[in-house]
């Protein structure tokens, strides 16, 4: 069971004339829940595929435990895999698709039926063993893929957007039975996902995914939290990117001009100089009275107000034009804000992050950002970032 | 349910009427001479066009069908063509459609398209390139029942890999990889995942293949050699321009029966089959979600 270490060394994958990973460099330890995060097209399930074999890389090595993986079939290598769309085989039942993989290892019967029978188990299918897969609803049939890929005990479990076809709240309920399950067996998953929730809630380490290269990997906190790149930030949640000039230093951080404002920030990048992207997360901006005072504090008013449930998003238009969102919890009481008031947004300085300004704005055409439909029920952050507004939360806010 | 009802009992405009009237003339003008036929092989006397009588003796009779060995032989030598047809063309045809869809070479493309030719190729002008072919180049394939194997398989081929790769282009290639994922040699993989897969379409091939090489002439007669190689159809077609009996009905009969009884049980397999999967996928949304993992945890 020890082992499941996977390197990958400037993996590099075109098909015809489309770079689909380029020359990334991944280490997956042993035991670990990695997540490769990114929109789609971004490279993820390219990479996935070529580690279970299914796709060949154009130069690069994989390696599984040290050994190079390049001369090796799929159906020889030690990992398994759980389709996105589960690939049960609906001529065989529940019972008989688990088996399917210790029949080709050729187990004795008892073997394989105390096998499949505790695999059962572990994802509570017991019930279901004579079941054919058509008769099983979504998350069971997700159980199945999971069962019959844990059954083989492979070194590393590779799942390809496993959650994607289950509704949201299925979905959170197996995010956290997925780890379980994974701290339970203790071996490498491989976690494929463009939602960043679940790669937040599970993993012990996340690759954010762009464009077939990987713009940050680090534990979930930091990729959340300290952002390496302005594709990082956007694609971690909502964040605000407010356009600044980096002055000076200033104590242990520095000073940003935005617009005819001065902010200290004391995240991020603070050696960097000249157009520089400033990040700041809803959650951490305060909204105050107007005559309130003091650094950091931008002055604005209240655009419109999106009711969240668990909070109410507050998107403010800045003196200096910017747009800002701001998230005010739901704690019961009535927000003294409405449509038009005039509020000082205070920015803390410890909540401000610099970033470099590499890519320029690319990263916020992408379409893919806008979070899907479905975590919105979640009463999360993830609502549409600032720059894809669309006309139905202004439907829904323009309600007196 | 209710709505349901009242569309149904709605009146349907004059046009359908008469739609349903052509229908039904259609098929009684269709069935009226297998009806004949039918009935004439049941005359006493020797006529096939005046009726004289109720008599069994072309079914039963020192020259019935059954007993006359122009007749018998014939029909055995239909269905030998037959067996051939379908036992060569379907393992041949799954298998060729497999690599035509599965591999993805620079050849594929022309390769499949070559397939398919035989399919658009008037089966006349197949007849008479392979009679050439036969007669003058390949000497070791004689005319009779291999040439006459070897012309039937030539053109029910590419009528299978039609069927095949229908059914193939829905089976999304992820079972194959998910066979390999949990250790299938890629031969096992294609013996346990996509042959059960492919089992309507397996099944509709064989019907086809059996159907078109009973219905076959125009090859069957090219490459025939003595009358141990006579069809029921090449039968048929010489016999009526002899003296025939009302055998020969009686011959045309037993061949259409045994073909329906055989393509409808196979049919009938093939909605099984497929109704097996349609039941399943609509059950699917039906049963209602399981208590997830976490509640039994507790």
């Amino acid at each position: 069971m020890a082992g499941g270490q996977i390197d990958i060394e400037h993996l590099t994958k075109t098909f015809d004339d489309v770079l689909a990973v380029d020359d990334i460099s991944l280490e997956m330890t042993s035991g670990e829940f990695f997540s490769m995060l990114g929109p789609s097209g971004c490279g993820k399930t390219t990479t996935l595929r070529m580690i279970a074999g299914f796709e060949r890389p154009s130069s690069g090595r994989i390696a599984l435990d040290g050994v190079d993986m390049q001369h090796t079939p799929p159906h020889k290598r030690q990992v398994n895999t759980v389709f996105q769309s589960y690939m049960i085989f609906p001529h065989l039942n529940v019972y008989e698709n688990i088996a399917f993989g210790l029949r080709r290892q050729r187990c004795s019967k008892e073997e394989t039926r105390r096998r499949v029978n505790e695999t059962l188990e572990l994802v509570q299918l017991g019930k279901l063993a004579a079941r054919k897969p058509s008769q099983l609803s979504g998350g069971q049939q997700q159980r199945v893929a999971l069962a019959r890929a844990l059954v083989l005990s492979p070194a590393v479990l590779l799942l390809d957007e496993p959650l994607g076809a289950l509704d949201a709240k299925l979905r959170r309920q197996l995010q956290i039975e997925l780890k379980t399950l994974q701290q339970t067996v203790g071996i490498t998953f491989v976690y494929v996902t463009h939602d960043q929730e679940e790669a937040l809630t599970m993993s012990d380490r996340i690759a954010v995914m762009n464009n077939g290269r990987v713009e940050q990997v680090a534990t979930p906190r930091e990729v959340y939290e300290e952002p390496a790149t302005e594709f990082v930030a956007d694609f971690m949640g909502v964040s605000n990117l407010i356009d600044a000039e980096a002055e000076a230093k200033d104590g242990d951080g520095c000073r940003l001009r935005v617009g005819d404002f001065t902010l200290r920030a004391h995240g991020g990048d603070c050696e960097a100089r000249g157009p520089v992207k400033c990040l700041v997360r809803p959650e951490r901006v305060r909204l105050e009275a107007y005559d309130a005072a003091g650094e950091n504090r931008l002055p604005g008013m209240v655009e419109r107000l999106v009711y969240l449930g668990s909070a109410i998003q507050v998107i403010l238009r800045l003196a200096t034009g910017d747009k800002l969102q701001a998230l005010a919890q739901n704690d019961g009481g009535t927000l003294e804000y409405t449509q038009g008031t005039a509020v000082q947004a205070y920015l803390p300085p410890d909540a401000l992050r610099v970033l470099r300004s590499a890519g320029a704005a690319t990263t916020q055409e992408q379409p893919e950002l806008t979070r899907p439909a479905t975590d919105e029920a979640s009463g999360r952050i993830n609502l549409q970032p600032l720059v894809s507004e669309t006309a139905t939360d202004g439907a829904a806010n323009d309600r007196p | 349910m209710r709505s349901e009802l009242v569309i149904r009992a709605r009146r349907l405009p004059w046009g359908a009427y008469a739609l349903g009237a052509i229908v039904i003339a259609y098929l009684l003008w269709s069935l009226a001479p297998v009806a004949i036929a039918f009935l004439f092989s049941f005359n006493r006397g020797f006529s096939r066009s005046v009726w004289q009588g109720f008599s069994l003796q072309w079914w039963t009779g020192p020259n019935s069908v059954f007993h006359d060995s122009m007749y018998y032989d014939a029909i055995k030598h239909s269905f030998l063509l037959a067996a051939f047809a379908v036992i060569i063309t379907v393992p041949l045809g799954v298998s060729l459609s497999v690599f035509l869809s599965r591999w993805r070479g620079r050849t594929s493309r022309p390769a499949s398209l070559l397939a398919t030719l035989p399919l658009v190729v008037p089966e006349l002008v197949l007849s008479l390139a392979m009679f050439f072919l036969v007669t003058k180049l390949l000497h070791f394939i004689s005319l009779g029942t291999p040439a006459q194997v070897l012309g039937q398989v030539t053109f029910i081929l590419p009528l299978v890999i039609v069927i095949t790769r229908g059914r193939l282009a829905s089976i999304p290639i992820g079972f194959e990889e998910a066979a390999m994922d949990l250790g299938a040699s890629p031969l096992a993989a294609f013996r346990l995942v996509l042959v059960p897969l492919l089992a309507p379409a397996i099944l509709a091939s064989a019907i086809v293949a059996f159907a078109v090489s009973i219905d076959d002439f125009v090859i069957t007669q090219y490459m025939a050699s003595t009358a141990s190689t006579t069809s029921v159809p090449m039968l048929i077609y010489n016999a009526t321009r002899g003296s025939a009996t009302p055998a020969l009905n009686a011959t045309a009969i037993v061949m259409a029966m045994t073909t329906i009884v055989v393509t409808g049980t196979g049919y009938l397999l093939y909605r099984a089959l497929s109704r097996r999967e349609q039941i399943t996928a609509v059950a699917g949304d039906q049963f209602p979600t399981v208590p997830a993992l976490g509640e039994g945890v507790r």
